[in-house]
């Protein structure tokens, strides 16, 4: 082998995976235009194939939490696939306590960015049948030059090309992850998506967390069922027992047939002893009744043997 | 410990049943309705989903394991997903992409592999090398 194919297999193999061990980049020496508004993200270089854990650090950096992607490497990677899956930056998202909200496609991803909130982006940078998948961060759109400006890699405000970044976000389903503080509703968000979003961080036992999420929605949709019995819920598990209460008849007051509300304020109520009331709201949830009927008699037998 | 897959199979299918009644008689104990079934109250999930995302979280800690996942980080990643979620990566995740992964290729086949991915680079389908300026 001479030394010219020799060099090639070394510029194939450093250009393998997510190592992207690039000697040099003239596109990374060009800054990306002074007219692109680029959202301050903090820059982590990737180290071997670990470009999960750097695009999560830059993201929880963004949002408020200082952290080194060694710090996280242990929660986002999986050695034997040599990589993260998406899943795993979603988890790893929500034990730090930040929504991981999922977006798909460009018009979500030109919102988010226009909002101020960066994006992680899996792309195949490869092709379909020789597949090379990175995960990067969406920090900016540059409408002058037709670029999305990306860090990746060891890249900070990488531009690239439009067309370029539409065929790698694309063999990758367009997917994309905010990890967004618990106040900050996303911008493409509609009450049914950031609830479920919240749900996931009470579902990973950051009840405080998902209560912030649930207080915004609140706020943002004040007629919000959902939101307030997601409230209550943590508010029970944290144990505010008062502040569910109130919770929860805030619920009743904006939606008296909730037959849910009226359970949940049985259940809550008849743990306090307060065995009357108790018994008055599961019987309303009874009669009420829904998809949850059987739920709503165990709970008033349940008080009622008490 | 492991077992086959088709034992484990068949243990589920024993011991669903017995989950389901093991559920409808936990909701005696604490009758707060999830705030995740209310969210999906549209497409409300039954109890059968639920013994489904049960077994799911368990086949999907095999595998991280199996991955070189330590089994408690396994269980702590699984724990901080959905049931809808679960459910769904249960499905797929050997298929799932690993942002990272690298493309085990034979020597022989990469001068190839080189040739058309330079020309993918230049044409602007891939971004591969860093030395292709692209047309943007």
């Amino acid at each position: 082998m001479g030394s010219r194919s020799a060099l090639l297999v070394v510029a194939i193999a450093s250009s393998m995976g997510c190592a992207t061990a690039r000697i040099h980049d003239e596109r990374s020496a060009a800054p990306s235009s002074p007219s692109a508004p680029v959202i301050a993200v903090p820059f982590h270089a990737q180290e071997a194939y670990e470009c999960g854990p750097a695009a999560l650090a830059m993201t929880l950096g963004w949002s408020g939490l200082e952290i080194a992607p060694a710090d996280i490497v242990g929660e986002v990677f999986t050695p034997g696939r040599k990589g993260s899956i998406q899943t795993d930056l979603v988890a790893a998202a929500r034990r730090r306590d930040r929504v991981a909200y999922v977006v798909h496609g460009r018009d979500e991803l030109l919102a988010e960015i226009a909002a101020g909130n960066p994006v992680i982006v899996l792309q195949n940078l490869g092709l379909s049948w020789l597949p090379r998948w990175h995960y990067a961060v969406a920090v900016g759109h540059d409408t002058t030059r037709g670029a999305f400006v990306l860090h990746s890699g060891r890249d900070a405000n990488r531009a690239v090309g439009e067309a370029t970044f539409a065929h790698t976000w694309r063999r990758a389903d367009e997917w994309g992850l905010l990890t967004l503080p618990p106040e900050r509703i996303a911008a493409t968000a509609d009450e049914q998506r950031w609830l479920a979003a919240g749900v996931g961080l009470e579902q990973a036992g950051r009840v405080q967390a998902a209560g912030a999420a649930y207080g915004a929605a609140i706020k943002r949709w004040p007629e919000s069922l959902a939101a307030r019995i997601g409230l209550a819920n943590v508010e029970y598990a944290g144990g505010d027992f008062a502040a569910a209460e109130r919770s929860l008849r805030s619920a009743i007051a904006g939606h008296p047939t909730a037959a849910v509300a009226w359970n949940n304020l049985a259940q809550l109520l008849g743990e306090r002893g307060r065995k009357t009331e108790a018994i008055e709201a599961a019987r309303r949830a009874v009669a009420l009744g829904g998809p949850d009927i059987d739920v709503y008699k165990d709970t008033l037998e349940a008080i009622e043997r008490r | 410990m492991r077992f086959p897959k088709t034992f484990a199979k068949a243990v589920a299918v024993v011991v669903a049943p017995a989950l389901l009644v093991c559920m409808t008689a936990q909701s005696t104990a604490a009758a707060m309705v999830s705030t995740a079934r209310v969210v999906a109250a549209a497409a409300q999930p039954d109890a059968r989903a639920a013994v489904n995302a049960f077994i799911a979280r368990g086949d999907v800690q095999d595998v991280m394991t199996r991955w070189g996942v330590d089994p408690e980080e396994a269980n702590a990643r699984v724990a901080a997903l959905t049931d809808e979620e679960v459910s769904d990566l249960a499905a797929r995740i050997e298929a799932m992409p690993a942002g990272g992964e690298v493309v085990g290729i034979i020597v022989g086949a990469i001068l190839l592999v080189f040739f058309v991915l330079l020309l993918t680079d230049l044409l602007g389908l891939t971004d591969i090398f860093p030395f292709i300026k692209k047309k943007h």
